[in-house]
């Protein structure tokens, strides 16, 4: 499950920059999408699911 | 294994300073492929435990991809080696006998996780004081994708007293410009003015100028010193900022390379890096990995406002070269020595790494390890792109490595390989056997996992488990 969401994150980063009408490009405070989502928003999520599931010590 | 040992051998300075690299140049693919660095690694993390399906193909498979990997991480020493002025085997000898005498050193398996850490924490902390200078990620970000056009500042060291270009290259020029050469050499233009363009070889002195026109080519040799006028347009550089920041060839035409991209990282990582011990301290791998890729993408991002720093094709320029240029010789040479050492240290806890798979793959023999770095040494001599070669190992990896490690049977563990391997050299060599291959093909002999991973995996799985075989055989 953790393995899947991490490839779906993954995933979202080349549909967002390849897509018909490219919504990666819209800016955000300056910053287009795609960019806030592939440096700042996928890093962060990805690596605190990584984490979560890697704390834990299958019984 | 604890976490920051199994992420060592992914975090190479080839990956890290391509990240950058590609990041500053505006390539298309830069977002999604400094995602991929991270996740990649993650999912490896997460996977199940993979045995290392010992064999002799594997063995074979795994040595390549070692001194391949190693040959990427040595180029990228022999560039640093460019931009200091010395000759490329300097660096990328002086860097293999590091890499082959602490790889040796027993303490060095103890010590390469901590080492791991700092590096990249070094390298995080280093983009925090270029952004004393040049603001948050996002503020250099949104400045250099507003400007008109991106030309050579005034004390651009083009402009000055020249650079070298790290390989061969084609440079297009938008705009004219005046190039002095500063070393002899052969300099071949294309002018493309006329109904047929005109190639003109020229052989340069020292000192000759060249009067390029706007569309011309300009090829020019590995080593070859020159120097531009300040004001003009950098040749091969996006058109304008808004170029930069949302690179017009991005569309769903590049959807198979982005696939193809992603898959080669990701079964390069399932290859190279173990699934580690669980526990509150593997938190310290996604941490570090985290640390690693948004400095390379933070390096990029400020390097991105000096548009020259990549002219020269030498991917760590954005990390050595940067910091004289945004803070100045007192503050940015020290910084630029400790970016330095950051990736030295880097290389060689890899280096490390990667031993300790090489010898769960093949053979822990010294010799093995000796001819590895040997091998990979030879091959970084030559001015190739390190990220082309680094991408070959992952892909190879990926094809030919990673099936026998979730193959269920020993068959499995050699027939993927076998299989996946040969699909990935056939679909790799297709370029040299058949140069007129149609474009459309770009994604598969860009990345041959594309094609050569599921192949391999495929043959991996499709053999009877080990347990099964005995009962039928029984």
């Amino acid at each position: 499950m953790g393995i899947a969401a991490l490839l779906v994150l993954l995933a979202i980063a080349p549909l967002l920059a390849l897509a018909p009408a490219a919504p990666g490009a819209v800016r955000v405070s300056g910053v287009s999408l795609l960019w806030w989502y592939a440096a700042l928003i996928a890093p962060l999520i990805a690596t605190a699911l990584a984490i979560a599931l890697l704390v834990r010590v299958p019984e | 294994m604890s976490a920051l040992a199994a992420v060592a051998a992914w975090l190479q300075p080839a990956l890290v300073t391509a990240l950058a690299f590609r990041v500053a140049a505006g390539t298309p693919d830069a977002p999604w492929l400094g995602l991929a660095a991270l996740v990649a690694p993650l999912v490896a993390l997460l996977a199940g435990a993979r045995p290392p399906g010992r064999n002799p193909v594997t063995a074979i498979v795994a040595a390549v991809t070692v001194s391949l990997v190693l040959a990427a991480d040595l180029l990228v020493a022999a560039d640093a080696a460019t931009l200091l002025g010395a000759a490329r085997w300097q660096g990328a000898v002086l860097v293999a006998l590091a890499t082959l005498a602490i790889a040796m050193w027993a303490p060095s398996r103890r010590l390469s996780p901590s080492a791991v850490a700092m590096a990249a924490v070094v390298l995080l902390l280093g983009s925090g004081a270029v952004a004393l200078a040049a603001g948050a990620p996002w503020t250099a970000w949104h400045r250099s994708g507003v400007r008109p056009a991106l030309t050579f500042p005034a004390q651009s060291s083009w402009v000055l007293g020249g650079q070298r270009f790290a390989r061969a290259t084609t440079l297009r020029f938008a705009e004219g410009q005046r190039v002095v050469t500063l070393a002899a050499g052969v300099y071949r233009v294309v002018e493309r003015d006329a109904a047929t363009p005109i190639v003109r070889e020229w052989r340069l002195a020292a000192g000759d100028a060249l009067t390029l026109r706007p569309g011309d080519e300009l090829s020019v040799e590995a080593g070859a010193h020159v120097r531009f006028e300040a004001g003009r347009r950098v040749p091969g550089a996006p058109a304008s900022g808004v170029a930069w920041a949302d690179a017009s060839a991005r569309g769903p035409r590049m959807l198979p390379l982005a696939l193809g991209a992603v898959v080669t990282m990701l079964g390069g990582a399932l290859a190279l890096v173990p699934t580690p011990r669980r526990g509150r301290a593997a938190a310290a791998g996604p941490l570090v990995l985290l640390a690693a890729t948004s400095a390379a993408l933070a390096w990029g991002v400020y390097a991105a406002g000096v548009p020259d720093l990549v002219l020269g094709g030498a991917l760590p320029a954005p990390l050595l070269r940067l910091p004289t240029a945004a803070l100045g010789a007192p503050a940015g040479v020290p910084l630029a020595l400790l970016t330095g050492v950051a990736l030295l240290v880097l290389l060689v806890a890899a280096a490390v790494a990667l031993r300790e798979r090489l010898a769960a793959a093949a053979s822990e023999a010294p010799e093995l390890w000796v001819a590895v770095v040997v091998a990979a040494t030879a091959v970084a001599v030559w001015p190739l792109d390190p990220w082309r070669v680094l991408t070959l190992a992952l892909g190879l990896a990926a094809a030919a490595w990673a099936p026998a490690r979730i193959a269920t049977s020993s068959a499995g563990a050699l027939a993927g390989p076998i299989v996946g391997g040969v699909a990935f050299v056939a679909v790799a060599a297709l370029p040299a056997v058949a140069p007129g291959a149609p474009s459309w093909l770009e994604a598969l002999t860009g990345y041959p996992a594309l094609v050569a991973l599921p192949l391999g995996w495929l043959a991996a799985r499709a053999m009877p488990p080990d347990g099964q075989r005995v009962a039928a055989g029984g």
